[in-house]
């Protein structure tokens, strides 16, 4: 250890603390990032919820906006954690970094502040989609909000972390375009959030099935949706979305707010709590990579 | 005594460029010292190792007598860094950025509030504490920052370039300030294409490819040229050439621009 990325490791709570707060402070100082979580939930939730919903009667008997309403909340995930780990790019080359890099404090610390402001706001982001839930015809237990906010954490310290990682490697960026379409809607579409896993709506018809003949189909594990049924997912799609760990996150996530679940518990619940800290070192890493290899 | 800054044969190299080349130089405690050089003579390079974020690949640099790569934390402490455009966090106001300097350098609790209002008067912007630093003129900023750079008292000032960009006003007005740390006693190194600045210096080092070409007060540079040179820029083209020194824009540079062009999520 020497020289650019000297006095790397420590552990400061004070440094910690002071650029989770820079992070809370930007956030609240930009509105336009709120409204973009708002426009989405609405986007998503209300005009696709309840449109597509008009068509799609119901998956495991929920309704559509029941169903993506987890994914919405991945979605509001994903965009504020991604961001918040972007602004690295600026904020090494022309921002406050620069003085922060010369200075005493050790960067693992301002690294994590760094990760937990994203995650905070990504979780204060990924809140408001919830508070349709009440227009959403939902049973919902009082311990589904708290553990919703908990794995939301998790995951914003996830994508944040991811982030950080990649944002270590980017020379320089021209917008957040190509981080929004390579990577922010992979992830969000083939997590499971907008279909269901088993498989996407086959047979187009305009005729609705007759209840009596859904329920026969029901038995045979066959699930009518609208005027169609379920088929299974090609299989390149199946891999893409069992690799993608977003999927278990979401998965944990409709779990605890619709008792509704399509993988392993066990699977879900060891990608949300055992990936955070996994990528978090790996953005440490990337950060001190980032300064030994400074011009 | 210990020099405030000493390097001895010290090199870096990008690939097959060049960028520092065996420079050595030594600066006095207390002591005023510009450096001046064309663009991509190796100033950058050169400060950079000064402020501990690039390691050189060759030599030793020492500042206060603190090794940069086996002692980088006391060196830290012992620098005030002032970057050439602000680095400064432009939706947080100005007292917010100064809190967060305050804590990085580890300052006392009990101390950090009354440096940051020191600061503040310091730099004339205790009437605009609240505001965003987006908000600020050119001036302004520069004003913040180097007040910012003081605030943990560092023993050795390093400028790039402090005046760039401002209008004469402002130049004045910050020229002044910078003229109140040298009969304070503070040692300051600065870069600058401002010859008139470096003739006010005491001692002026011209680097160029890397080496530096003349070292010594503005007085024997322009007197070591006998009659070729009356002032302090003839010395300079005298000895860096009339051509010009065309630079690529790095990823900075072009993430500047953008930025300028009011590019998404770059504030």
């Amino acid at each position: 250890m020497s020289g650019a990325a000297a006095g790397f490791f420590g552990l400061d709570s004070s440094v910690i603390g002071i650029m989770w707060k820079r992070e809370m402070l930007r956030y609240m100082r930009d509105r336009s990032q709120i409204f973009g979580a708002i426009s989405r939930t609405i986007l998503w939730l209300v005009i696709l919820g309840f449109g597509l919903g008009a068509a799609l009667r119901e998956i495991d008997g929920y309704t559509y906006a029941q169903y993506i309403l987890p994914g919405v909340v991945t979605l509001n995930v994903l965009f504020s954690a991604l961001q918040c780990a972007i602004s690295l790019v600026w904020d090494r080359e022309v921002g406050l970094l620069r003085s922060v890099i010369v200075s005493p404090a050790p960067m693992l610390s301002v690294t994590l502040g760094k990760l937990f402001g994203g995650a905070t706001i990504a979780t204060i982001q990924g809140a408001i989609p919830l508070l349709l839930i009440p227009f959403l015809d939902m049973r919902i237990t009082l311990w589904a909000i708290p553990a919703a906010l908990g794995i939301m954490f998790f995951m914003g310290v996830a994508i944040t972390a991811f982030g950080i990682v990649i944002a270590a490697r980017l020379k320089t960026f021209e917008g957040f375009g190509a981080i929004s379409n390579g990577i922010i809607q992979p992830l969000y579409f083939l997590s499971g959030s907008i279909f269901p896993l088993r498989g996407v709506i086959g047979g187009v018809g305009f005729l609705d099935i007759p209840a009596h003949l859904r329920d026969e189909l029901r038995q045979l594990g066959i699930f009518a949706i609208g005027g169609g049924w379920v088929v299974q997912l090609p299989v390149f799609i199946q891999v893409l979305v069992y690799i993608n760990p977003v999927s278990y996150q979401l998965d944990l996530l409709r779990y605890v707010l619709l008792d509704f679940e399509q993988l392993p518990l066990t699977a879900d619940l060891l990608v949300t709590f055992g990936l955070a800290p996994v990528l978090a070192v790996a953005a440490a890493a990337s950060v001190r990579t980032m300064l030994v290899k400074r011009r | 005594m210990v020099a405030a800054i000493q390097a001895d044969d010290v090199s870096y190299r990008y690939g097959q460029h060049l960028a520092v080349d065996n420079l050595s130089l030594s600066v006095e405690n207390g002591e005023f010292f510009a450096i001046l050089g064309p663009n991509g003579a190796g100033k950058t390079t050169f400060l950079n190792m000064l402020m501990t974020v690039t390691v050189p690949q060759a030599g030793r640099i020492a500042i206060t007598g603190h090794d940069v790569v086996s002692e980088t934390a006391a060196v830290r402490r012992a620098l005030g860094v002032v970057f050439q455009d602000p680095a400064l966090d432009d939706r947080l106001t100005a007292r917010e950025n100064l809190d967060i300097h305050a804590v990085l350098y580890a300052l006392p609790k009990q101390d950090r509030r009354s440096a940051v209002d020191q600061a503040l008067a310091w730099a004339e912007l205790d009437e605009v504490q609240s505001r965003p630093v987006r908000t600020f003129s050119g001036g302004m900023k520069r004003r913040l920052e180097l007040a910012r750079a003081l605030m943990h008292k560092p023993s050795v000032l390093l400028l790039d370039e402090p005046t760039i960009g401002l209008d004469p006003q402002g130049r004045r007005h910050l020229w002044e300030r910078i003229a109140s740390l040298r009969a304070e006693g503070m040692t300051v190194l600065m870069t600058t294409h401002n010859l008139i600045e470096a003739e006010a210096c005491d001692r002026v080092g011209i680097i160029d490819s890397g080496k530096i070409v003349a070292i010594g007060t503005p007085a024997e540079l322009i007197a070591a040229q006998g009659d070729a040179a009356k002032t302090l820029e003839d010395v300079f083209i005298n000895l860096t050439g009339r051509q010009l020194f065309d630079d690529s824009a790095t990823g900075r540079d072009r993430l500047l621009s953008f930025g300028r062009q009011g590019g998404e999520f770059t504030r």
